[in-house]
């Protein structure tokens, strides 16, 4: 018990000490922009599809559980602003960026840990060069733009689930759906949503960068560096999530307010 | 000059070198034997840095580097090419990029020139024609060729090599020991060898120093080492009897 506190301790210390590393590393040094382009390019390539599909079942499921509510009060006018506000504020990241945990963090985890224990990382250093600014504030930085765009590609198509599943599944046309969206998901609220797929970004590029870096052991380590990748950014989204919803909640309130 | 005193080096409560105390002299060929585990790799690891030791101290050219830090160190590697015991290439790059890689780094040459440097390098290692391949597509032979024209391209006055040629066959293994060899007597290049092969030692080698469980038990030139009466030193060199190679000179 108090062996296994102390080792999540070590690595949220290590982690940070890696964080503080690669701040420090982007302040006196840039990245290649071609590298990060590069990097860019393939993760969003490889992520588009997948996270597209995602949404877009993310707003179906969510618009087929509003209907079987909002049913039995006769409200069905406001399926579509109701189902979008929940997507958009709360599921939709979280499920999505769950998406991208298994999909960009394994990957680059599992590309790094490859990296370090086939002493490519060494290689870089013995070459003279910095392994941050050539190999880790590269994917960082792509990591963090790509899943940012993912996410609001992630929950735009969510809103064409919903859409669908709306005319197709509730009986409404889509005129009704969007009618009541802009009244409900109101400017405050999609600020939210896209200030959560910020923060999601960047926990799940730190932890993947992180956990790839420090990988140990050969083809084991690898292996279990990627599940601790997994782990780590459910664990760690999950209480972003939790953060988040308190200080949107809190600045939505005082907009309201306001 | 390379100079290590009483280097001590831990890794959780294992000391793998226990007060390692010797000199390398400009242009030397040093081989560094020992069985597996008795700290050879962590020592070449010491002198570019990737390590740091407990205790004592590392000169190189006169100055002590084991306190300085990771970027004060980019200096001192600069000086000192390591080829690794895998061959480490950048799988995301060509051969050409990978080559090229400590070019760009460290020189701004031109293309054409950067170009040529290239060409020259992976001719020494006899490779023509793979420049444009990725190095999934090659052999772990060429692989390791490859990497040895990497580490050669930037021209550093030390070289390390960690068993550079484990996994090769024969005849890549003589041409590997021959370009040591060269480099060492052409560019007058300070090489340290981590190998386990006596007979390659006993060619090539100017002084060869044996580890066991982190402390010197012998050291000398190869003469001195074959009339050497320490049990594991005679173990290696019979060995090398054994397989039939002790006379061979490159």
């Amino acid at each position: 018990m108090i062996a296994g506190f102390r080792a999540i301790v070590d690595d949220v210390g290590g982690g940070l000490l890696f964080l503080g590393q690669m701040f420090s590393t982007a302040l006196h040094y840039r990245p290649k922009s071609h590298v990060v382009f590069d990097q860019i390019w393939k993760v969003t390539l490889n992520s588009l599809s997948t996270t597209a599909l995602a949404g877009f079942f993310v707003g179906a499921i969510m618009t087929v559980q509003f209907t079987l509510q909002v049913k039995e009060f006769g409200a069905l006018g406001y399926l579509g602003g109701l189902a979008t506000s929940g997507t958009i504020r709360e599921v939709g990241p979280l499920l999505i960026a769950f998406m991208l945990s298994g999909k960009v963090g394994a990957f680059t985890s599992a590309e790094l840990g490859t990296m370090r224990v086939t002493e490519q990382i060494d290689a870089v250093r013995c070459l003279g060069a910095n392994p941050f600014q050539e190999i880790i504030l590269p994917r960082y930085i792509a990591i963090i733009l790509s899943s940012f765009f993912l996410l609001a590609v992630g929950l735009f198509m969510s809103i064409a689930g919903g859409l669908l599943l709306g005319v197709v599944f509730s009986g409404i046309t889509a005129e009704e759906y969007l009618r009541h969206i802009p009244t409900i998901v109101t400017l405050p609220s999609i600020v939210s949503g896209l200030f959560k797929c910020l923060v999601f970004a960047l926990v799940l590029a730190s932890i993947c960068t992180y956990k790839g870096f420090t990988t140990t052991g050969g083809a084991k380590g690898v292996g279990r560096a990627v599940v601790a990748t997994a782990v780590a950014t459910m664990v760690g989204l999950v209480i972003a999530d939790f953060v988040t919803t308190l200080i949107a909640e809190a600045i939505l309130s005082m907009a309201m307010q306001a | 000059m390379i100079r290590f005193q009483r280097l001590v080096k831990r890794f959780g409560t294992r000391t793998i070198l226990k007060g390692l105390s010797f000199e390398i002299q400009e242009g030397e060929i040093l081989f560094v034997l020992g069985t597996s585990g008795t700290g050879k790799s962590v020592l070449l690891k010491n002198i570019v840095g990737l390590l740091r030791p407990d205790e004592g101290e590392i000169w190189i050219d006169g100055q002590e580097v084991s306190r300085l830090s990771e970027e004060q160190y980019f200096p001192i590697r600069k000086k000192c090419g390591m080829v690794f015991q895998h061959p480490a290439l950048f799988d995301s790059l060509t051969v050409f990029e990978n080559v090229a890689f400590g070019l760009r780094k460290h020189y701004r040459l031109p293309e054409d020139e950067i170009r040529t440097r290239v060409r020259e390098c992976l001719a020494l290692v006899n490779l023509t024609g793979i420049e444009q391949k990725m190095p999934a597509e090659i052999s772990y032979g060429m692989q390791k060729r490859v990497s040895l024209a990497r580490t050669v391209a930037v021209e550093p006055r030390i070289l390390l090599f960690d068993e550079p040629t484990t996994g090769l066959d024969p005849v890549t293994t003589n041409a590997v020991n021959q370009l040591i060899f060269d480099l060492s007597r052409k560019l007058k290049t300070t090489s340290i060898v981590v190998s386990h092969d006596m007979h390659c030692a006993l060619a090539i080698a100017d002084r060869i120093i044996v580890l066991d469980q982190g402390q010197i038990v012998a050291q000398g030139t190869p003469e001195e080492l074959k009339a050497c009466e320490v049990p594991l030193v005679k173990d290696f060199l019979s060995e090398a009897l054994e397989a039939g190679l002790e006379e061979g000179k490159i």
